[in-house]
């Protein structure tokens, strides 16, 4: 007999994703559908005096500009507390907020319109940090509201105070304090989110679709902003590119307005957000503040826990409400304590808001304590797995809210051991210990984070949910369910139950796209509920189809219990009389009695509860357990941490499709490793400086080490076969794991993440204060490159980027070129991958020219003893020419490592020279290899060395009508060089340069410096080689004395010209560093 | 407006772009090939990935315009040219919401057409530039890894 739940799954929905078939949201069009634009606020906190939309009205093309008083019904709307202004009226509450919707025929029409809205503002300050916005005497940022507190929810069980009163008269135990901080965290959902909205006259009513969460939320929302009747609103979703808790709040408000603009334009409307306005209006996950004091018993048992934290809600509560709430329950971790006393607060700010993110709440929590447990067990002297064992939950424990864990198997020193084992930990620590004794620059960390959690929603609200399964005449089925799929794999899940439970194929199952009309309410597809409430939901449908089916057949077998039949691989089978039916034949059968084969599944949660006033109560009715072990390694010449292995071990009741939940577990521990290393969405002042990828680095595939996912199955008499959760406890601890990883490496510890390169090597992280909006250049540095040049006309500024008003003129040939140059001005473009980048920013317009199909400038030869290279070749192009590879090592160094693959097949290396960006990474080498260019206008030509070429940052020689033609390269002598090369980057792919460093040198027959080039790159204003280090090494003799020599003359050399930067504390001792490395590097192959 | 000739997914085409099109948009919207998806528009997420003249690039950062006599692949073209890459994705888990899944399969496919038995290495750095928000790249890995074999058989 053949099982399903259990085995490795193709995903439903797979065929028509790989073959790019599958539609989301972006992909539909609809006949006569205008598309939308907003117009965000300019300033974050204040006041609007005027908008004035007549040139927006005026604009040809455009349909209808809302503003706040031209919505008639309700304007104001939030999962609890409606202070969410869907447009705003007269006051601004942050940078995300929405102040006029258009509709046009064009998108591009309906931005330009956005943008030539006119609104005067009173800007006031902000208030940018929670703990400030709770003072009494602090501004009030929804006055109607009389407090800046969304939220406040206390936990008491037993006696905190007493229990640290006894500590401190104690000789035994110790009272222990540490403070925490955790940042926003951005979903990052591939797709960007829109939504369609269409009216629908049949039901005098909307139909909206889009990259829909969850779509009964949507439909609640928009009915109440339209004062419609949820009869009237149907909610379609689309295939959704992501979502991790994202694609809710913002969804609904921008269903909000799509449908606005829809009813009153009478035609569907799509609006659909850049990755800009994502990043800049969506929510994100809670920034907390959290302090932890502990009285503990010296041999390591924890009396009592007093835990303060302070959640960042930004500008709305949206999801506050409950987000807080999951942290209140699960604050001291999986740890039984007799007393404690837990206080959160949410309080409002003017900055974007926080809601749901997987993890809900509890990986800040996790962090805190997770890594706080590290260190109480340090200071005791008790290892951390001797701590845990000590305090962890085991069968029968009481949590913080009071509830006796006994209805489900605690499995939490289970996935500690099993998780440890797999990591080989306890080997690794004393051979890591081992390791980081001798080795100079790199250490090795190993640590691990345990959590427990809640399943479904817990007492946060009633949780039930829907679904209907539908068998046909021939035994086939589909299937709709009141939950979403939003990546996760919830289709083929819920067809595994169908099919386990009703013994039909996999094949012979269709899940049809549920829309809200079509089905009850669901409720939300959040809490890692999908399996445990949706399973439930689909088995319950089955067993009632299953029972009318059987009360046909059970005359034909001849038995009276359900038990005695085994239902499998399309059959009903009675295994003691070998007697079979097929699975459709029994269908039809059930079918001509008159009996119905389709049902309506239901589920609700066991019974849960919660009193307000402490904190006491059955918070979740099951929990799920876990432990993740990070293995690292640390750069500590530069801060730089690098992943070496992940072991996560998760409890997840029942697995029910192996090869989805393994995915869930992959993709969790990513999105923790982005949290903890490299994720920083950075607001400033209210004003958001991550705007999109390039700022908001997430990992990529060279950021993600082995992950070894191990399943643990302890099956939950309330679960479908068994089966609990899993999507958020994979996220939710890896941040803590490698926090304690790296403090095991370097004997330090970090009270925040992500560990970027500045916190871990001076401990806190240091702020730019540049504009976003100066900062153009993909290759970033740095240094603004400021590109517009003024113009008579007053033109509005881009609200939204994008390439709107720009020219193209295409030159075949290079004389070509060079006389349209000498007409008039063009910005050239080549590759593209900068100059498009800019153009989005840029609100002038631009005349430009492409040299890229000039077929004399893609060419590279070798001519006089010189390389010849064409300023159009691609950098790919370059890589794989063997010329290159044979002469100039160093400059494949360094052009490998720019942007990705997809950057390096349409960079030139032209426009990266011209650029001139201080980062650009062909330059160094080529300063080291003595490259020159060549400039040619109609007027002749000149061949320069590349150092007098650029100036400066962005800057450089060339002439209005002058073009970089060629570059020119010495070929070296032959004789043995050692090379270096380093590029230092916050991750291992798609990097911005922070520094890097080229290094040559050659040894003469007695073993002297010869020639040495030392050539950083990022580090000063203005590109040079380091000629008195270089002059300082040459005739002398190679060794480690000579080396900290040198580094003692840079040293001075970066205190007087970098000295006092922002950016100096940092960059003076690491730069020091790369150039030890290097030469130390060098002597060693030597 | 400017005239342009392609070569997309095997079949010639002549068409009127205007200057502010990029390739990206002449896919999707010019000729309805919404498999190419559009998730930053600066060349840092590699959604739009596509095949132009043998390499993998993001069509979000060529104009139109520059794509004059180029050939073009999109996802749209892989169940003639690459089923087993297709397959391969499917077989080991390497989609979940699929909204990469395009890019990811054009960068693969871009490799293995160059190197048909490439290292680790050589395909974490022909995906470098693809995010994947879901699947933790793990999945992908293998099934570019596993697909390479079974082309070359
Ligand atoms: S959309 Fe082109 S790289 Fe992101
Ligand atoms: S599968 Fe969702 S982004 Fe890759």
């Amino acid at each position: 007999m053949k099982k399903v739940v259990g085995t490795k799954v193709k995903r439903l929905d797979a065929y028509e994703k790989v073959t790019g078939k599958a539609i989301y949201g972006d992909d539909i069009n609809l006949p006569k559908m205008l598309h939308a634009a907003v117009r965000h606020a300019d300033i974050p906190a204040g006041k609007i005096l005027k908008i004035d939309t007549t040139k927006a009205k005026n604009l040809k093309g455009v349909v209808s500009v809302l503003l706040h008083d031209d919505i008639p019904t309700v304007k104001k709307v939030g999962p609890i507390r409606r202070d969410h202004n869907v447009i705003v009226k007269d006051s601004v509450h942050f940078i995300g907020d929405v102040i006029a919707i258009v509709a046009a025929e064009t998108l591009e029409t309906a931005r330009k319109a956005a943008d030539l809205i006119e609104i005067e503002y009173e800007e006031e300050q902000g208030i940018f940090d929670p703990r400030e916005a709770l003072k009494p005497e602090s501004k009030l940022i929804h006055p109607e509201y009389k407090s800046n507190l969304v939220v406040h929810y206390p936990l008491r069980k037993g006696n905190v105070e007493e229990a640290f009163e006894k500590a401190e008269s104690s000789d035994d135990e110790i009272i222990f304090e540490r403070d925490y901080k955790t940042p926003y965290q951005e979903h990052a959902a591939i797709e960007p989110e829109v939504v369609i909205a269409e009216p629908n006259h049949q039901v005098k009513g909307v139909d909206v679709y889009g990259s829909i969460q969850n779509p009964f939320t949507t439909r609640k929302v928009v009915s109440i902003f339209t004062d419609l009747k949820l009869n009237q609103v149907n909610i379609i979703g689309s295939t959704m590119g992501g979502s991790f808790g994202g694609k809710d709040d913002i969804i609904n408000v921008m269903a909000c307005r799509a449908v606005a603009l829809s009813l009153a334009t009478n035609r569907p409307v799509k609006l659909a957000y850049t990755r800009e306005q994502a990043m800049k209006e969506g929510y994100k996950r809670h920034p907390y503040f959290l302090n932890y004091k502990l009285a503990v018993n010296k041999n390591g048992k924890i009396k009592a826990m007093k835990i303060n934290i302070v959640a960042d809600s930004g500008a709305y509560s949206s999801q506050s409400f409950f987000v807080t709430w999951r942290s209140v329950v699960q604050a001291t971790g999986p740890y039984e304590i007799e007393n404690v006393q837990t206080d959160i607060k949410a309080a409002y700010t003017n900055k974007p808001y926080t809601a749901a993110f997987r993890g809900f709440g509890s990986p800040q929590i996790i962090f805190a304590q997770e890594s706080m447990m590290d260190e109480l067990a340090n200071e005791l002297g008790l290892t951390p797995y001797e701590i845990r064992k000590i305090n962890g939950f085991k069968q029968g424990s009481k949590t913080a809210s009071g509830q006796a864990l006994t209805e489900h198997k605690v499995s939490l020193m289970e996935v500690i051991d099993i998780a440890l084992e797999k990591a080989d930990y306890h080997n690794k620590l004393k051979e890591f210990e081992k390791y980081n004794k001798t080795s100079r620059r790199f250490k090795k960390g190993i640590g691990f984070s345990c959590s427990y959690r809640g399943s479904s929603l817990g007492a946060e609200g009633v949780d039930t949910t829907s679904a209907i399964v539908s068998v046909q005449a021939d035994g086939s089925s589909y299937i709709m369910t009141g939950l979403n799929e939003n990546g996760q794999g919830l289709r083929t899940t819920y067809a595994m139950v169908v099919a386990e439970t009703l013994g039909c194929t996999m094949e012979d199952i269709q899940f049809l796209t549920s829309q809200t009309a079509n089905i009850a309410d669901g409720g939300p597809t959040v809490a890692s509920r999908g399996t445990i409430a949706g399973g439930n939901a689909v088995k319950d449908a089955c067993d009632k189809i299953k029972a009318n089916i059987f009360s046909v057949i059970k005359e034909t077998f001849n038995v009276t219990e359900m038990t005695e039949l085994v239902w499998a691989d399309n059959k009903i089978t009675n295994p003691q009389t070998k007697q079979e039916i097929n699975f459709a034949d029994a269908v039809q059968m059930t079918l001509n009695e008159g009996i119905n084969t389709s049902a309506y599944g239901w589920w609700k949660s066991p019974d849960v509860s919660w009193d307000k006033e402490t904190g006491q109560g059955n918070a979740y009715f099951t929990y799920v357990y876990g432990c993740q072990v990070a293995e690292t390694q640390v750069d500590t010449s530069t801060g730089k941490i690098d992943m070496l292995n992940m072991v996560a071990a998760h409890d997840l009741g029942r697995v029910i499709n192996r090869t989805g939940a393994e995915g869930q577990v992959y993709g969790g521990v990513a999105q923790g490793i982005g949290y903890g290393l490299l994720e920083n969405y950075s607001v400033q002042n209210g004003i958001v400086k991550s705007e999109n990828f390039d700022e908001y680095l997430l990992p990529t595939i060279k950021d993600i080490p082995n992950i070894d996912a191990i399943l643990v199955e302890n099956p939950d008499k309330y679960g479908p076969y068994g089966a609990k959760s899993l999507g958020e406890p994979t996220l939710e601890l890896g941040a803590a794991a490698i926090n304690n990883s790296v403090k095991f490496a370097l004997k330090k510890k970090y009270n925040a993440n992500p560990l970027t390169l500045e916190r871990v090597f001076l401990g806190k992280d240091l702020v730019k204060k540049v504009r976003q909006s100066e900062v153009v250049s993909k290759e970033r540095c740095e240094v603004p490159n400021i590109n517009s040049k003024s113009n008579s006309e007053t033109v509005p500024e881009k609200t939204t980027d994008r390439v709107s008003d720009i020219n193209i003129t295409v030159a075949k040939t290079l004389k070509e070129a060079l006389e349209i140059m000498s007409n008039k001005k063009h910005w050239i473009i080549s590759g593209g991958t900068d100059v498009i980048v800019q153009l989005r920013k840029e609100k002038y317009h631009k005349e430009l020219l492409d040299i890229s199909q000039i077929k004399e400038l893609k060419i590279t030869n070798e001519i006089d003893g010189n390389i010849v290279i064409g300023s159009a070749c691609t950098f790919s192009s370059l890589i794989d020419n063997e010329l290159i590879q044979k002469h100039y090592p160093l400059f494949i160094d360094g052009i490998s490592l720019i942007g990705s693959t997809q950057i390096r097949s349409r960079a030139t290396i032209g426009g990266n020279l011209v650029n001139a960006a201080p980062c650009a990474d062909s330059v160094p080498s080529l300063f080291v290899y003595d490259a020159s260019v060549k400039i040619e206008s109609t007027e002749g030509s000149k061949i320069v060395k590349l150092s007098d070429f650029i100036l400066g940052s962005y800057k450089n020689i060339l002439g209005e009508n002058e073009i970089l033609t060629q570059i020119i390269i010495p070929i070296p002598k032959d004789k043995k060089y050692y090379r270096y090369f380093f590029k230092l980057g916050r991750r291992n792919a798609l990097n911005i340069t922070r520094m890097s460093i080229a290094t040559m040198m050659s040894f003469d027959d007695n073993n002297k410096i010869d020639e040495v080039y030392i050539m950083p790159g990022s580090v000063f204003a203005k590109f040079q080689r380091l000629t008195n280090l270089e002059e300082f090494l040459v005739g002398k003799e190679f060794t480690t004395d000579l080396i900290e020599k040198v580094i003692a003359l840079l040293d001075e050399k970066l205190e007087s010209e970098i000295g006092g930067r922002w950016s100096s504390p940092y960059k003076i001792p690491v730069f020091k560093n790369m150039l030890r490395d290097a030469l130390l590097t060098i002597l060693e192959e030597k | 407006m400017n005239k342009i000739t392609i070569n997309i997914n095997g079949e010639e085409r002549t068409l009127e772009v205007k200057s502010n099109l990029r390739l990206l948009d002449l896919i999707r919207e010019d000729l309805a090939l919404t498999g190419t998806k559009e998730g930053c528009g600066v060349g840092e997420c590699g959604a739009c990935t596509v095949i132009m003249n043998g390499e993998a690039v993001n069509s979000c950062l060529v104009m139109a315009t520059q794509a004059d006599g180029a050939t073009i692949e999109t996802v749209e073209n892989l169940e003639k040219s690459a089923p087993e890459l297709q397959e391969s994705f499917v077989e080991h888990g390497a989609i979940q919401c699929g909204f990469c899944t395009p890019g990811m399969l054009m960068s693969a496919k871009a490799l293995l057409d160059k190197v048909p038995n490439p290292s680790d290495m050589q395909i974490k750095t022909a995906l470098e530039g693809n995010m994947c928000r879901c699947t933790g790249y793990i999945p992908i890995m293998k099934s570019v890894k596993e697909a390479s074999k079974k082309i070359k058989k």
